[in-house]
């Protein structure tokens, strides 16, 4: 039988049979059940009809047919479209005031590459030689060609996967209340604050011409989460023993990872190739270095401890 | 373990307050964190007292005003709400 607009498509275009198009101009009529609009590239093959989600989940009214066909209704979904088209535009002009989306995006720049290779630098990052971000026309490179740049995507993953880990491991023992979930966020949230905040001040004080923006110290310092899931979920299935071994290995790896990032961000530009440069202010960020990265062992063990019994 | 954003909140205007109580004139002249007797020429090297001298001294002249408002709303929820 007909299988509906694509087929008609389809059999329209006999000679170009790989471009059958979906026609996007008619999703509510030919198909109820696609969920969004997917306006990312004009001539998607047919795999984009495999987008629907069958079971009702489209937006075109759910509802009985013959709601719509009483006037008042479909005036005030014509008038709550209208609202919330409007106020879609105020938040698209204003949101870039209070949240710098462009530069956030850079950080989001991602591919599946980059993630593997760079959580296997965070586990092991003694063999790596070159830690030196590259830099294109005065722009730090995204994340995708450049595996040392940082990015927010595995922190913020590393985060909400931390959460989850702490809910099982707190369910395995008993424990868990949903409550409870809200407040291990909250806590990893407020001391991953608190740890920014110091940074800064310190940074501050030491008076450091660096080009470390605030968002890539969200990023360091939240790429311990990656080894704070690992040993918990290794101490779930290994008891104590194997908790402790995974997290001091997970410890020495991000101590030696954010010396060696940090080096080459905060240190001047000689001190940073290993010459022993004398002079109190090179000292001084010296310590400052060791100490973000002493930090971070600390916190992954008393993030964690109390998760595994 | 219960440390929470609210509680940070709360430590951070405490924290904020004690910076804006320190007074300029009693205080800190007598143990010589005044802002006169600070910026040593025009040397590269701030250095951590003039840089802490200075936070302090925009600390309090720039949260001056803020504070009062957020002080005023935190003594009000904490007597409706404990």
């Amino acid at each position: 039988m007909q299988p509906g607009p694509g087929g008609g498509a389809a059999a329209g275009n006999a000679r170009h049979p790989m471009k059958r198009r979906v026609p996007l101009s008619e999703p509510s009529l030919g198909d109820p059940h696609q969920l969004f609009h997917d306006t990312s590239s004009a001539h998607g093959p047919g795999s984009y009809v495999a987008h629907r989600v069958p079971g009702g989940l489209g937006y075109s009214s759910p509802l009985q047919p013959g709601f719509l066909d009483d006037p008042m209704s479909n005036m005030a979904v014509a008038y709550g479209s209208s609202l919330a088209a409007h106020g879609k535009e105020l938040v698209d002009k204003n949101i870039d005031r209070f949240i710098p989306v462009t530069k956030l995006k850079y950080y989001f720049a991602v591919d599946t590459v980059y993630v593997g290779k760079k959580l296997g630098l965070l586990v092991f990052p003694y063999l790596h030689q070159d830690w030196e971000v590259q830099y294109q026309q005065d722009m730090p490179v995204a994340p995708r060609f450049d595996i040392n740049a940082p990015d927010l995507y595995i922190p913020a993953m590393a985060f909400i996967t931390y959460i989850l880990v702490a809910g099982l491991a707190l369910g395995t023992q008993d424990r868990f209340s949903p409550d409870l979930l809200g407040l291990q966020a909250s806590s990893a949230l407020a001391w991953l604050t608190v740890e920014v905040l110091a940074i800064l001040l310190s940074l501050y004080l030491v008076t450091v011409n660096t080009d470390l923006t605030t968002i890539d110290l969200l990023a360091f310092s939240g790429y311990k989460y990656v080894g704070m899931i690992g040993g918990v979920v290794t101490g779930l299935l290994f008891g104590k023993t194997g908790y402790y071994v995974v997290l001091s290995w997970c410890c020495v790896a991000i101590f030696v990872f954010m010396i060696r990032t940090l080096r080459l961000k905060i240190l001047s530009e000689v001190a940073a190739e290993g010459v022993l440069v004398r002079g109190a202010r090179n000292q001084l960020r010296m310590y400052l270095t060791m100490a973000i990265a002493a930090a971070q062992p600390l916190f992954m063990y008393w993030l964690t401890f109390h998760l595994v019994r | 373990m219960a440390f929470t954003l609210y509680s940070l909140l709360q430590a951070a205007l405490l924290c904020v307050n004690a910076i804006a109580v320190l007074h300029e004139e009693r205080f800190l002249k007598n143990i010589g964190w005044g802002t006169d007797q600070g910026i040593g020429g025009f040397g590269e090297e701030p250095g951590i007292k003039s840089q802490l001298m200075n936070l302090i001294r925009s600390v309090r002249t720039v949260m001056r005003v803020p504070l009062i408002i957020v002080n005023s709303i935190a003594i009000v929820l904490l007597l409706l709400f404990g």
